[in-house]
């Protein structure tokens, strides 16, 4: 885990990089997102799976094409890896008292707490990878009144939209999770993007535990701060940082480092303004326009 | 310390250029450049998305409308702000105090204020 919380990408390699699989799964987030807030229960998918929700968080997904499952990512966690009986142990107390099966590995301490939000992370990437990649979309929709999920095992659609943009360059997106863990604020949150030369627009890399927009939103606003910079360049090539201020309270700040672009979510002027302060103390300098073309890679989906 | 040397002027947001007064017409040519940016910054960012997002962060109903943007460099420090009380007007500023961004946006905040009575 790295020290924002989020596995590391070696959890995350059976998952293809592509921003076309990118933007898959970013329809199957909106679908997420299309849902009221709080929404807490079951979006299914048909016979192709299906995706548990609490506060409109992802708690569990599962698709029918998944190879590994949740216990088998978990054993694997240990070397030597830990015994199928232990585990099947567990599950089957599980099954009789009806507790979700990861809190009573951590509980029963066959697993730890990180390992098991990575593996959650893992799985539920490759599941709704699987959805994306199937062109599945929900057919129905099953409320749940009694919240059952651990919320610090649940992700927000954000998470798991940089999860697959980060596949593209697991080393840059990790620089850019330590970048913004270094960065931000209190009263902020963030995301990281890199461009491509297609009208693909932005490809979210990394987003701190925070950051839970809307993923179109998320996107939307990416494209629009890496254009402030594109315009910029017009009267100032040496511009590195950009603060837009909204109404009277919210503000977002862009900078960029290397090719990569951040930009922080900011709930008050005073955190825009501290976070400002700070790049402006670091000095944040990268000439040129944010490369074109950074995930430009196309895996065969 | 000595106040930063400011230059500033009143732009078109939708043409982007400057706006004939007297003042303007000593304005630095980089002012020109900026303001011909402003089209582009206002024009092309998603109302409803940014609207979306302004809210979430607790933004004011309409907080998605922006007010200021400000761009840093090594060296200059760029400003535009929009006039409230004269729509689709801006001041675009700039100074080549890089490091003193307080008071170049005080100094700003102050010209928008003597602009907006003005009117």
């Amino acid at each position: 885990m790295t020290a924002a919380g989020v596995p590391s990408s070696r959890y995350l390699s059976s998952i293809p990089a592509s921003p076309a699989i990118s933007s898959a799964v970013q329809r199957v987030l909106g679908y997420i997102d299309d849902l009221p807030a709080g929404a807490t229960g079951a979006l299914n998918f048909g016979l192709h799976g299906m995706i548990l929700l609490q506060s409109r968080k992802i708690c569990w997904a599962v698709a029918r094409t998944m190879r590994l499952r949740l216990t088998d990512l978990l054993r694997n966690q240990s070397t030597p890896p830990v015994s199928r009986e232990a585990v099947e142990q567990v599950y089957r107390r599980c099954k009789a008292s009806g507790t979700p099966i990861g809190e009573a590995l951590v509980a029963s301490g066959l697993a730890t707490e990180a390992g098991l939000r990575a593996a959650l992370f893992k799985h539920n990437g490759d599941a709704i990878v699987a959805l994306a990649r199937a062109g599945a979309a929900p057919d129905d929709w099953v409320t749940h009144t009694k919240p059952g999920y651990d919320p610090k095992y649940s992700f927000s659609a954000c998470e798991v939209l940089a999860m697959v943009g980060s596949l593209d360059d697991p080393a840059r997106a990790a620089a850019a999770q330590v970048e913004l863990a270094n960065m931000l604020v209190p009263d902020s949150v963030g995301a990281a993007f890199t461009r491509g030369t297609d009208a693909s627009g932005s490809l979210v890399i990394a987003v701190d535990r925070g950051c839970d927009f809307a993923v179109a939103d998320l996107v939307g606003t990416c494209n629009w701060v890496a254009g402030l910079f594109d315009v910029a360049q017009t009267f100032d090539q040496e511009v590195f940082a950009a603060r837009v201020h909204f109404g009277t309270q919210a503000g977002l700040v862009t900078w960029r480092s290397k090719d990569v672009g951040y930009v922080g979510m900011c709930g008050s002027r005073a955190a825009a303004a501290r976070l400002v302060s700070r790049l402006s103390e670091r000095g944040v300098r990268s000439s040129g326009v944010m490369p074109r073309g950074s995930h430009e890679r196309e895996s065969p989906a | 310390m000595s106040a930063p040397l400011l230059s500033c002027a009143v732009a078109s947001m939708h043409r982007g250029l400057l706006l004939p007064s007297e003042a303007n017409n000593e304005a630095a040519p980089e002012l020109e450049e900026l303001a011909a940016t402003l089209p582009e910054v206002f024009g092309t960012a998603d109302p409803g998305c940014l609207e979306r997002v302004a809210a979430r962060l607790g933004a004011e109903q309409g907080g998605g409308n922006f007010s200021q943007v400000l761009f840093l460099s090594e060296s200059r420090v760029h400003v535009i702000q929009a006039l409230e009380r004269r729509e689709g007007e801006a001041l675009v500023a700039v100074s080549p105090s890089g490091r003193s961004v307080g008071l170049v946006l005080s100094l700003v905040q102050a010209r928008a204020a003597e602009l907006e009575e003005e009117r």
